[in-house]
């Protein structure tokens, strides 16, 4: 009984409130009395969820049919009355219904029948402000007499004309989450507007996007078996394949021993971000305490200079290990150009001139690949390059003796040092090797079989999964 | 010693590390707020870099000059190859044109370093015509697939090809176009997708290795 | 003796190839041969195709990051688009991450907008270089003025009528990258997917055939391949220019590289089995 009263007490409410609602935009209701199309029934606005803010998602019941060229105004306001601000117009035929809404299933569960529409009310509410900034001697002004007194002395000898003077200062006052706010909504035709229809929401700033709970799963697994890995590191010896390009280090630096001649290092033009510069500095630091422990001489060219800071570290600290700090030399590592060809004219140059005995190519490498190794093979050097890049692998390939693909250099810094804890954190880079395998396989063949069978949601499911939101 | 040296370096890895993933789960205003003040971090860090470059150049190539170690001569061309381009550049403010014309930052860029670089991407197509000459042999049959690939895409990439062809093999009913879109389409990109997945994956454990702790050779070793 | 003489073929100075390319490659520029240009391929296609649809007053961001070096298969890309963009009357937007580009571009905007009465700060504007670019790209998707306060000349960005209701990627209609480095793949992983905002580029023909996997997956919308490409391109928007006059040897180059190596092979079956 009472919940029928009340359901009739809010029915008749919002019966009068779309009433006086609609009075303002009936304000602009030139064809009122023949309203082109029905007006929107359900209107809800919610907060955008998942996202940073600012953006309100509004939802009303899917009219069977709109009429071509019908555009949704949306207005909002912080009041309930007056004080509208136009959100923009929206075409009807852009407004899909919310189950078309890119989000996975076990995060989002849109209809068939509801229309909705992201409307961004950020920007709407952010505003200027103009105040005066008093700057640090202005403050110290105000609380001294004397050296306001000697400012204006020194002002009135023409000196520091506007200094001490509050300076005009303009800042934006952001919009914030959390603000009740009114929503309008008005379907138009050809000039002609429906009933508009009001309601209530706001928005807020999520702490958590459960669209990407797949992703965070899947790196938590990654993490559970990257630690188990690395903490029994030390039980038993593990195996690893042997990399013909690595075991060559030592074939190469004792050949640049026995000739006299240079070895020259090439860690690439990326920067210290990139993984592979990363694996290039372990090798470097191999490579040159080999170096150090035969006496040989290596010259390490650079494209970056925070690259070449953090191997001029590597570099020495080899050179101390391996018992001979007093061949070290600072300008082993040297920058050349952050210009991409004046780095590879200047490495060819000094590899024609100087012609090493071994060169090395390891870390990041573009256009230049083919450039700097051609030059190296007819310098009848001994010549190992290792990149992640794959479309310069087959140059490498061709005018390199040894070429390391992308995870073997990866993996350089744990097959040269040999330190379990490395090595068996390769064990994880297998294990997801293993994972991808397992689910591209019975991926493939799950969503054939849905596919055969007709079962839509079983294969939406399945391609939720995998996809990265 | 050790703790300025590793532990805090290692901590400040560890922190950042950790916040920068959490960030991709959390949309809130407070994380995309500290993404921006990283990325602000990272240009400055950045831009000092360049200083860094310059005064390990200028210093190289000084000590070459004062050992006069073999061709010295070409160091000098560092000092006067920078001060061309710089001197200009700070007189026009970096302007490549003014009412007057083109400036003369705009003459040695358009006619000196245009056509340095481009001659040096130039080259480029010479090497890889002697590299294909000598180095694509028929030697085993994987090769001979791999040969065979390379023909029809080579032929199919211009239209002088396409036309050779269309009267050599038109009477197949297959352009050369559908041909090569299979090849780039179904082999190549299964090929390229394996090494990608390999090379992401390595990419992943590497990150958690450095995040961790694991991997310091980049520090230098212990 | 046969088998001796070819033998000497394989150890050929590699400069003698390089003087029969040169002359390859130099004779049609000065004299043109006129070979047809009659395919034009899926990608290209579907990158005219997309920026066609787009309706006038859509904002496109052009990531011009390419230097002097890969210009002659670059520059006729990044031309031909900008002439289509202003041929469909749309606000183009500028940003670079390569210093050495900026003096391209500059290059461009002095006589392309021209052809079609686009005004600088109305219809079109450039950014200045910025370093960093995964950093500017993962702040543009915020508010781009956090990066770009002003333009090129020192303009306050915000108020430019080009940049009316742009504020980050969700107003933008297109990006497009022509670059000889791997920006395109930063724009693609950092941008295109993360933000959901459609992502075309130009690339050299040498690092055309990487981008299979993003193109099958939508990832990016369509793909300029070196110097065709631009051809291509440019006979799409019926506007030759230096694409076009390049196939006559990019045809004879790649014709010489196929006898080159065919002939090789010959050499190396006579050797082995007679």
């Amino acid at each position: 009984m009472i919940k029928n009263k009340l359901l009739f007490t809010l029915v008749l409410s919002l019966l009068t409130a779309a009433g006086v609602l609609s009075a303002p935009a009936a304000g602009a209701d030139k064809g009122n009395k023949s309203p082109a199309q029905p007006p929107i029934t359900g209107l809800t606005a919610a907060d955008m969820p998942y996202d940073v803010g600012g953006t309100v998602l509004l939802a009303w019941d899917a009219l069977a049919s709109v009429p071509p060229g019908t555009v949704y105004q949306v207005f909002v306001s912080s009041l309930e009355t007056g004080g509208w601000i136009k959100a923009g117009d929206y075409p009807a035929d852009g407004v899909k219904p919310s189950s078309e809404i890119e989000l996975p299933f076990w995060a989002w569960r849109g209809s068939k029948t509801r229309s909705a529409l992201r409307v961004e009310v950020g920007e709407l509410f952010a505003y200027k402000v103009t105040t005066e900034r008093k700057s640090a001697l202005c403050l110290a002004l105000e609380k001294s007499s004397l050296l306001r007194a000697i400012l204006s002395r020194l002002q009135g000898q023409g000196l520091f004309g506007g200094a001490g003077k509050p300076e005009p200062y303009t800042r934006v006052i952001e919009y914030k989450d959390g603000i009740p706010l009114n929503f309008k909504v008005v379907a138009e035709l050809a000039g002609k507007q429906a009933t508009a229809v009001q309601v209530k929401g706001s928005t807020a700033s999520n702490w958590f996007r459960l669209d990407r709970l797949n992703n965070l799963l899947l790196l938590i697994v990654i993490v559970i078996v990257f630690f188990w890995a690395v903490s029994h590191a030390k039980r038993k010896g593990l195996f690893i394949r042997r990399i013909a390009g690595l075991d060559a280090i030592d074939e190469a630096i004792g050949r640049a021993t026995e000739m006299g001649k240079p070895i020259y290092y090439v860690p690439g033009i990326g920067g210290m971000s990139g993984i592979s510069t990363i694996a290039s500095s372990f090798i470097l630091g191999e490579v040159s305490q080999k170096v150090a422990q035969y006496d040989s001489q290596i010259k390490v060219p650079h494209y970056d200079p925070i690259v070449m800071t953090v191997c001029k570290e590597v570099v020495k600290q080899a050179f101390l290990e391996a018992g001979r700090p007093d061949s070290y030399r600072d300008d082993i590592n040297f920058f050349v150009s952050q210009d991409q060809f004046s780095y590879a004219a200047s490495v060819d140059g000094m590899i024609s001139r100087e012609k090493p005995a071994a060169v090395f190519f390891m870390g990041y490498f573009m256009a230049e690949s083919l450039l700097l190794a051609e030059v190296g093979a007819t310098s009848g050097a001994i010549q190992i390059a290792g990149t992640d890049v794959e479309s310069q692998l087959p140059f490498f390939f061709t005018a390199c003796d040894y070429t390391l693909i992308g995870e073997e250099l990866y993996a350089a810094g744990a097959y040269l040092s040999k330190e379990p804890m490395l090595l068996s954190a390769l064990k994880v880079q297998d294990f997801g090797k293993l994972l991808v395998m397992v689910s591209v396989f019975f991926g493939i063949i799950l969503v054939a079989v849905g596919a055969k069978l007709h079962w839509d949601p079983f294969i939406e499911v399945i391609l939720n999964l995998f996809k990265a939101y | 010693m050790k703790l300025i040296k590793k532990q805090i370096p290692l901590a400040i890895v560890l922190v950042f590390g950790v916040l920068t993933l959490v960030s991709y789960y959390v949309p809130h205003k407070l994380s995309v707020d500290y993404i921006e003040t990283m990325n602000k971090w990272e240009n400055i860090v950045a831009a000092f870099a360049f200083l860094l470059g310059l005064v390990s150049l200028f210093f190289s190539h000084y000590y070459k000059i004062k050992r006069k170690a073999d061709g010295w001569g070409y160091s000098l061309f560092v000092y006067v190859g920078f001060l061309a381009m710089v001197i200009p550049a700070f007189i026009w403010h970096g302007k490549q044109t003014s009412e007057l014309g083109m400036t003369s930052l705009g003459w040695a860029f358009r006619y000196i370093y245009n056509a340095l670089s481009a001659s040096m991407f130039a080259v480029l197509a010479f090497y890889i015509v002697s590299t294909a000459y000598r180095s694509f042999r028929i030697k085993s049959a994987q090769a001979f697939v791999l040969f065979v690939a390379a023909f029809i895409l080579i032929l199919g990439k211009v239209p002088l090809g396409q036309i050779i062809w269309d009267s050599v093999l038109g009477w197949t009913g297959q352009g050369v176009d559908q041909v090569i879109e299979w090849i780039m389409g179904v082999p190549a990109v299964a090929g390229k997708r394996g090494i990608m997945i390999g090379i992401a994956i390595g990419a992943i454990v590497t990150s958690f290795k450095i995040i961790f702790g694991i991997e310091k050779q980049y520090m230098g070793k212990d | 003796m046969l088998k001796e003489k070819l033998e000497k073929f394989f150890k050929i100075d590699r400069r003698c190839i390089f003087l029969v390319l040169a002359v390859v490659l130099f004779a049609p520029i000065m004299k043109p041969l006129g070979l047809p240009n009659k395919t034009i391929a899926r990608d290209t296609r579907n990158a005219y195709e997309f920026m066609d649809k787009l309706p006038a007053g859509s904002f496109v961001l052009f990531s011009l990051d390419y230097d002097p070096s890969t210009r002659p298969e670059l520059h006729p890309q990044a031309i031909a688009m900008i002439r289509h963009a202003f041929k469909k009357n749309l606000r183009v937007g500028v940003v670079t991450f390569i210093a050495g580009s900026t003096g391209l571009i500059e290059q461009i905007f002095q006589t392309v907008p021209g052809e079609y009465n686009k005004v600088n700060g109305a219809d079109y504007v450039i950014f200045p270089y910025m370093a960093n670019p995964v950093a500017v790209m993962t702040q543009m998707a915020s508010d781009l003025y956090g990066i770009y306060d002003k333009d090129q000349d020192g303009k306050d960005a915000k108020t430019l009528p080009v940049m009316q209701g742009i504020k980050n990627y969700k107003n933008m209609s297109l990006i497009i990258c022509i670059t000889g480095t791997a920006m395109l793949d930063y724009w693609v992983a950092y941008v295109g997917d993360k933000f959901t905002v459609p992502v075309a580029g130009g690339v050299t023909a040498i690092s055309q055939p990487g981008y299979g996997p993003y193109l099958q997956t939508g990832q990016l919308k369509g793909l300029i391949g070196g110097m065709k490409g631009a051809a291509e391109y440019e006979s799409l928007i019926q506007a030759p220019g230096k694409g076009t006059s390049g196939i006559d040897s990019l045809n004879l180059g790649h014709v010489l590289v196929l006898l080159l190596i065919l002939t090789a092979n010959i050499i190396l079956l006579i050797i082995k089995y007679l």
